[in-house]
């Protein structure tokens, strides 16, 4: 490099441009500018956050609670923990005044007319006192799932899966605030359930008996309409060889809680009182109701978040437009003569309108679900029937920050459509025949299908926005109508996103090898 | 193109009938001559048939049939798919105006038919003749398949299902209420494109309007209002149509229904052709 020689030239390079502009902050940056500078591209997005909060906030202006029977039945009652519970069930009990042991013989479990409840519930309680959610701990046969040992409300373990038609054995052992269930087909060889802490159980308590039989939910799903029709079912239990080792005072029978009335339209017991009787050490027991977290029906921050199934529409085309523009205008050449390296260009737009549209989704989220809550407390989605919730919640930050991500996910996927078709009107279309078209449908097509979109296709999604707590121990009808989604949340926007890196890495794969 | 151009050019002057059969053999030139028109139209059969296909496989009548009150509507079912296929029709139709638009066909196409109206009733006529034939062969198909399927299904005549024929009254109204649906929505995205011009600004337009609609319906609690919106989209209306059981469900009677999907499509014809004749092109 002396100054004699004549130094090698590149004359069509700027001496101003820095090394490496080929790097990924660049790619984004540019990206960026793109994105930024089209003008109807920014009025968009204001239009996907628009069409989101106002739909969603013209879906909870329009929704009333109507009460069919009429008042309001007092404050529902509360298990440990504050969770929202039914208890009633029939019992036969006495008080253990410290350490003890139950043991008995179910010998009978038989379901009366009727359909027989997969949760129905035979077997041995320890109770705090008799009155509807006290802290509890149960060992239990049931006609569908076997023995379960349960206690207070939420908590379920699962023993053998002997069957209800068998007489079995059963045992349940106080020791302080720690529990143990053991079950045996013969009364000799015995084997342990389970051992659980009940923090509830101090001083005195009860100890006996109980049977408990659930409504029985039934479905008539046609096209186009739905109708759920609750009968209640009553059960007979028959225990023999009951010993109760430090149990003091005679045994007792009680009705306990009031029986569920169906949404709240009867106030009396539905399957009629419990009956019990007791000659001999044999003890037959009667009786309907549960013992079971109690289960809302609408889901009130899905509801708040609905208007993302329209601003989808929006935000996919503006994720198509992305790339499909620059096909359109050539401006694609001098993309990729600018920055050769293609897959790399595709990944930088796609984190530059993922970003985007997650920032545009968090938005148009969270501001539809604090105009719609009070909107639908107004309309008497109101605590107690209705749950009182906060956006710092932990369901419903995940359904609003997941909302938002789920537009992310759209925006991602629409790009690769985009990408791959290279054509506006075939991946606009594409998307919505994805994403609006299951949506309008599951609630008209056979279960079957709906629940296969709703679990195995891009939809799978919207499973995100649900806040509902489905318990496993709980009977319930999971109904595409009312935005349930069996897979659950996480499963949910796992397949989205299983689907919008797909997509992108076809895409990828597909720019890196054709023409432009 | 260039051809139909100059065929029809003489016939330009002379004055009367031709000159719209001239139009409306421009129009057809220009859709047969695209490869993504075939593609589209192959595209909403197989939709069709196919989204029906699934939809009727998937039918389990054992559980169903159990119960006496279980009374599913067959033929509404297996031609489920047009919920999925009207999406295709409307990009055919929406593509029809603003494709010309995107390339700046339309300018050509203004000078040589200086007539808007005519050009507008050119492209109108060609894209519903097109949906019409391709609506039949879709809704026919997906009707077959449904016939084989539903009765796999165990939906028998001995169940109170009789095998699903044109013989049947509500079934022929199903199947050319099922095409002439096709052919408004096609009709619907050419006055759309006309009014809006820009194909992706069009699509969402369009899918809005048919998949918006039923959604916003489906979010409403309150009946009454449910109803109005049913009534009121062209797609809840427009698909009442299909049904042959249980008409007193619907928020709307079979043809009534129909007449709201043609006023909607009629009205934003009407728009587009007042925008075509009122802006630059």
């Amino acid at each position: 490099m002396t100054d004699t020689q004549t130094p090698p030239v590149t004359p069509y390079r700027s001496t101003a441009v820095p090394a490496g502009r080929d790097g990924f902050v660049q790619l984004l940056r540019a990206e960026w500018t793109k994105l930024r500078t089209v003008r109807r591209w920014g009025l968009t997005l204001l239009g996907a956050v628009l069409v989101t909060v106002l739909v969603s906030v013209f879906a909870a202006t329009s929704s009333k609670v109507q009460f069919a029977g009429g008042g309001d039945r007092g404050p529902e009652p509360t298990g440990p923990g504050g969770v929202r519970i039914v208890d009633s069930f029939r019992y036969a009990h006495q008080a253990l005044p410290g350490d003890g042991t139950i043991t008995v013989r179910l010998a009978e479990f038989r379901t009366g007319e009727g359909s027989t409840p997969e949760w129905g519930k035979a077997g041995v309680l320890i109770k705090k006192d008799a009155a509807p959610g006290a802290s509890y701990a149960a060992l239990m046969l049931t006609p569908g799932h076997g023995v379960r040992l349960q206690n207070d409300f939420v908590h379920d373990r699962a023993g053998s899966n002997s069957p209800a038609g068998e007489p079995r054995w059963l045992r349940l052992t106080r020791d302080g605030t720690t529990l143990t269930g053991y079950e045996s087909a013969d009364g000799k060889e015995w084997s342990e359930v389970g051992a659980v802490t009940v923090p509830g159980l101090t001083g005195t308590v009860q100890v006996g008996l109980f049977v408990a039989s659930p409504m029985v939910d039934t479905m008539d799903r046609q096209f186009g309409s739905v109708s759920v029709s609750s009968e209640p079912s009553r059960s007979t239990a028959v225990f023999d060889d009951v010993t109760v080792d430090g149990g003091s005072g005679d045994w007792r029978h009680t009705d306990v809680g009031e029986q569920p009335g169906g949404d709240g339209q009867s106030s009396g017991p539905v399957g009629g009182e419990g009956e019990s009787s007791e000659s001999g050490g044999r003890f037959t027991l009667t009786g309907s109701g549960d013992i079971a977290p109690a289960q809302y029906n609408t889901d009130l921050a899905a509801m708040s978040l609905s208007g993302t199934q329209l601003g989808l529409v929006l935000i996919a085309a503006l994720g198509v437009l992305f790339i499909t523009a620059e096909y359109r205008r050539g401006m694609i050449r001098t993309t990729f003569a600018a920055s050769p390296r293609r897959g790399r260009v595709l990944v930088a737009k796609a984190v530059v309108i993922g970003v985007t549209a997650f920032a545009a989704g968090l938005v148009a989220s969270v501001a539809s679900f604090l105009i719609a809550q009070p909107i639908l407390k107004a309309n008497g989605h109101k605590p107690p029937r209705f749950p009182e919730l906060q956006l710092t919640d932990g369901p419903v930050l995940r359904a609003v920050l997941g909302s938002a991500v789920l537009l992310a996910l759209i925006a991602v996927l629409a790009l690769g459509l985009g990408a791959l078709l290279r054509r506006t009107a075939g991946a606009v279309a594409t998307v919505v025949v994805l994403f609006v078209a299951p949506l309008v449908l599951v609630t008209t097509l056979p279960i079957g299908f709906a629940q296969f979109l709703q679990q195995f296709t891009p939809l799978a999604g919207f499973a995100v926005q649900e806040t509902l707590t489905r318990y496993d121990h709980v009977a319930t009808l999971c109904l595409p109508e009312e935005g349930c989604y069996p897979q659950g949340p996480w499963i949910g926007i796992g397949t989205l996103l299983l689907y919008a890196v797909a997509v992108l890495g076809l895409a990828v794969w597909r720019v890196r090898r054709r023409d432009v | 193109m260039s051809e139909a151009l100059l065929t029809g050019a003489p016939r330009v002057t002379a004055r009367g009938a031709g000159r719209m059969t001239g139009a409306v053999h421009a129009e057809w030139t220009k859709l047969r001559t695209l490869h993504s028109t075939w593609w589209l139209l192959l595209g909403i059969v197989l939709c069709t048939v196919g989204v029906g296909a699934l939809t009727t496989g998937s039918l389990s009548a054992g559980d169903c049939l159990a119960r006496r009150t279980c009374d599913e509507d067959t033929v509404k079912l297996s031609l489920t798919g047009v919920w999925v296929g009207q999406a295709a029709m409307a990009v055919f139709g929406v593509l029809a105006v603003t494709a010309e638009y995107g390339t700046g066909t339309m300018r050509v196409t203004l000078a040589a038919i200086p007539s808007r109206l005519r050009v507008l009733a050119a492209k109108a006529v060609v894209v519903a003749g097109l949906a019409a034939v391709v609506g039949a062969v879709s809704v026919l198909g997906s009707l077959y398949l449904g016939r084989v399927l539903v009765l796999d299904a165990g939906f028998t005549a001995e169940a109170g299902y009789p095998p699903i024929g044109l013989g049947d009254g509500a079934t022929l109204r199903a199947v050319v209420g099922g095409v002439l649906y096709y052919v408004l929505v096609a009709l619907l995205g050419v006055g759309l494109g006309a009014a809006l011009r820009d194909t992706a600004g069009t699509l969402t337009g369009v899918f809005l309007l048919l998949y918006g609609f039923p959604l916003v319906a489906a979010m409403l609690s309150d009946p009454d209002w449910e109803k109005t919106a049913k009534r009121l989209s062209p797609t809840e209306a427009g698909l009442s149509v299909l049904a042959t059981r249980n008409l007193e469900a619907l928020p709307i009677g079979p043809w009534a229904g129909l007449g709201v999907a043609a006023s909607w499509a009629v009205g934003v014809l009407v728009v587009g052709w007042a925008v075509l004749k009122g802006r630059d092109a």
